[in-house]
């Protein structure tokens, strides 16, 4: 057997060596190829292996590390409410002090772990958490990877620092709230939000980048979740030239119905971005105002199908009873939409609107008597 | 990958101004899986969707069972047929307010295109989800694949995921929650298959933006821009290629800037077949769909107008995806042939062989690699040594069997084949709670 792959052997080392410049060209570059890719998956092999190895010591060594750690923090929940956080403090300062925190791992591991504490709670325990983290210098860190040229590290600080409640980083959050990139900046966004105390929104006011739908959805999340927020009125940047602030601003406007915005949404109504007119018509309609109906009727024949549809909807959430004549005709529209929309805005209209779909059904075309049987069939939204 | 790694789908999850979502999901004899299936479904991790189960013309119990297990009754659905589509029968609501979001619709036999076609129409909402009924959906698959609609400069017309293979993983209860290798070395075949397509292709054709397919087994789509394609093609047994195909030339002819985007993470797991039978029939059909699709935009191949489309993906896919099996199952017919008159060099043959083989190794041992640095699915080391052992036999085994199937269904293109093929799997069905599927 041995001789066997010792032949083998041979043959291949003669192949590379002595015999390949006799080769022609195409099978010399077969043969590097070869070469090449069996170097290649070799390394491959190594590096799952090594990789794999390198994983199960560090999980280990984090075990042991995360389950001391714990310990101390855990025993801090156990002080609860019942001392003051100064002596606690003072308690458990210098048990972690001992700790080897200069290492790049145990750092990681007590962070990871004072925040994930510091979530869950708030009250004396999260006050502790917060000062022993100050005082043990963890911040600085952070702190100094705000700077660091990877966006990643630059979120994870950001993130880090805004839990902890550390405030005096909010000059350079508010630079960062109009980056080129849209993670970093939404990240700066939403933390500045949380910890300037006196002016939460001024990013709005020098905001040039696109705020991205997704931003948008969790800086709604932020603003409405967070406490301690004073709500300003958002009017001031419905005017504002970056739509994307100004499609933000709707959503807030709606969310905490601010009917002061009802002028500002009116003139909405023109402005030259689709996407905006719809959301300032939706809104109109939520917040039932009954002044924006004459405009909306106004506009109707010059907008695309989909604000003609919102128009309607608007109508059926003001359900003033005023246009009833425009919604009947509107249910002859050519767009089955549009017709759906007209009939769904007349059942808005409560018992009224009911009896005049009844009153139209038999004079209906089939597909008329269809949808205004889906409208008055309560079980489909 | 690594932009996603930071962010917290929570925020999307409780949000009311996330995208609202219709899952459609046709059925057609699942009788025995169909009610776990749709509570599967209904229990994903997102506020805003409903899903519309299509029962298309199904000759079993489907339909009965889930009228019986979810309440539901006949309501007066006005239908606005935008795309053609077969009769609707009727559309069933639940009486539970607890399957609000459930709609069941019944319609005439008319195959997957035609019952996805009729869903659009249902749907009111503005993203279609379009998936195997009998696909195990990742929980947070929704979040993940609504993100891109709301975070990307350009307009996404289409979000595509991952899809792994579920043989031999524990399932509970519609979920999945235990990765295993499957048994079935055909099944294992198939991982690696399925890694190097999904980690290594897609994710660098999504990077280019020059991504030509979108797994049928599950796919979120902008549904106006569906419509206006005209939905799903009944022409075609590869619909869903054609209609990714369809609506990035709709988007070139319109001028419009778009993206379509390939989420990396591991979102649906579906059962692979087994069987060789079954598995050739499915790649008889792969092969029919690219054939068809790359017909019925044969004007796309090398054409400017169209940009990386026409200059890239569609080349790709006709030199790389349709003629390569042919020239290969030439080439090995021929060398055959040589071989018996004698007329070949053995030694020389032998070394392009090994370089063919080493080479497709190669790239095999990558996309392992691509899995152990992304996911990690498989953690257990006996299973990444069966998928490193995999590797190599794959070529020699696996590979020649996947060109004699793509020849196949030339031939039977040419023949003017144009069914399916009928398609059987072991099923997710759970007597217990855990079950170890098949294969």
């Amino acid at each position: 057997m041995s001789s066997f792959f010792f032949a083998i052997f041979q043959y291949l080392e003669e192949l590379f060596t002595s015999r390949l410049p006799f080769f022609p060209s195409n099978i010399r570059a077969a043969l590097f190829i070869i070469l090449f890719c069996m170097v290649g998956f070799s390394e491959l092999y190594l590096f799952i292996f090594l990789r794999r190895t390198e994983q199960g010591i560090r999980r280990k060594r984090d075990k042991i590390w995360s389950e001391k750690l714990t310990n101390i923090l855990a025993n801090i929940i156990v002080y609860g409410d019942e001392e003051d956080t100064t002596t606690i403090v003072e308690h458990f300062l210098p048990r972690l002090q001992r700790l080897p925190i200069h290492r790049l791992s145990v750092r990681k591991i007590l962070v990871k772990e004072m925040l994930a504490y510091n979530a869950s709670f708030t009250g004396t325990v999260g006050e502790v958490l917060r000062e022993l983290y100050l005082r043990l210098k963890l911040d600085k860190v952070a702190k100094k990877n705000l700077n660091n040229r990877y966006w990643e590290i630059q979120i994870e600080a950001i993130r880090e620092l805004t839990q902890m409640r550390v405030r005096d980083i909010t000059d350079k959050l508010l630079k960062y709230s109009d980056d080129e990139n849209g993670q970093l900046r939404m990240e700066a966004q939403a933390a500045f939000l949380k910890l300037s105390t006196t002016e939460p929104f001024r990013f709005l006011d020098r905001a040039r980048e696109r705020i991205l739908d997704w931003h948008q959805l969790v800086l709604f999340e932020v603003i409405t979740k967070t406490e301690d927020i004073e709500i300003p009125s958002f009017s001031k940047w419905l005017t504002s030239a970056n739509d994307t602030v100004v499609m933000l601003c709707l959503k807030l406007v709606s969310h905490y119905q601010q009917l002061d915005a009802i002028p500002q949404l009116i003139q909405l109504l023109s402005h030259p971005n689709l996407l905006i007119r719809i959301a300032a018509i939706r809104i109109l309609g939520k917040i039932e105002a009954q002044t924006a109906e004459e405009t909306m009727l106004a506009i109707y024949f010059d907008e695309p199908v989909e604000v003609r549809i919102e128009i309607l909807e608007a109508l059926g959430l003001i359900a003033s009873g005023e246009h009833m004549e425009f919604l009947r005709a509107r249910t002859r529209s050519d767009e089955f939409k549009l017709r759906m929309s007209a009939m769904r805005s007349i059942r808005a209209h409560g018992r009224g609107g009911k009896e005049l779909l009844n009153t139209i059904y038999s004079e209906e075309t089939l597909q008329n008597k269809a949808i205004i049987k889906h409208v008055l069939d309560e079980r489909i939204k | 990958m690594r932009k996603n790694s930071y962010v917290n789908y929570r925020d999307i999850l409780v949000s009311p101004h996330a995208p609202s979502v219709s899952i459609l999901a046709p059925a057609y004899n699942e009788a025995n899986t169909i009610i776990e299936n749709v509570r599967s479904l209904l229990s994903l991790h997102y506020s805003n969707f409903e899903v519309i189960i299509i029962n298309d013309g199904s000759s079993d119990e489907s339909l009965q069972n889930l009228i019986d297990f979810y309440s539901l009754e006949l309501v007066d659905f006005a239908l606005n047929a935008q795309i053609r589509t077969k009769a609707l029968r009727g559309v069933y609501k639940s009486r539970n307010p607890a399957f609000s979001k459930l709609l069941v619709v019944d319609k005439v036999n008319g195959g997957k295109s035609d019952a996805l076609n009729l869903g659009i129409n249902i749907s009111d909402k503005e993203l279609i989800l379009c998936i195997d009924v009998d696909c195990i959906v990742e929980q947070d698959a929704l979040l993940k694949m609504v993100k891109p609609f709301m975070d990307e400069g350009k307009k996404v017309i289409a979000t595509g995921g991952v899809v792994r293979i579920a043989n031999s993983c524990e399932v509970k209860e519609g979920r999945l929650v235990k990765v295993h290798m499957p048994t079935s070395i055909i099944s294992r075949f198939q991982v690696l298959e399925y890694l190097r397509a999904f980690l290594m292709g897609r994710m660098a054709w999504s990077r280019l933006n020059g991504l030509l397919l979108i797994s049928g087994a599950m796919g979120l789509f902008d549904k106006d821009l569906v419509v206006k394609c005209g939905g799903y093609s009944h022409k075609t047994v590869g619909e869903d290629m054609e209609l990714v195909v369809r609506m990035r030339r709709y988007m070139h002819d319109h001028d419009q800037k778009y993206r379509v985007v390939y989420i990396p993470d591991p979102l649906c797991w579906t059962e692979s077949p087994v069987d060789l039978q079954v598995l050739g029939r499915q790649r008889n059909r792969w092969t029919r769909g690219t054939m068809e699709t790359l017909w019925f935009h044969k004007d796309l191949f090398f054409n400017p107008r169209y940009g990386l489309l026409g200059l890239l993906s569609y080349p790709y896919w006709f030199f790389f995806e349709w003629l390569a099996p042919i020239l290969e199952f030439f080439g090995m017919t021929v060398f055959i042939l040589l071989a018996f008159l004698g007329n070949i060099n053995w030694e020389f043959s032998l070394i392009l062989i090994g370089m063919v083989y080493f080479f497709a190794v190669t790239v095999s041992t990558l996309a392992v690699v691509f899995e152990e640095m992304s996911y990690q699915q498989y953690t257990s080391g006996k299973d990444l040594l069966k998928l490193l052992l995999i590797a190599t036999i794959e070529p020699l085994f696996y590979h020649p069997i996947t060109v004699y199937w793509a020849i196949r269904g030339n031939l039977d293109m040419l023949m003017g084949k144009k069914s399916w093929g009928k398609m059987t799997r072991a099923g997710f069905a759970t007597k217990t709670k855990t079950v170890e599927l098949n294969g």
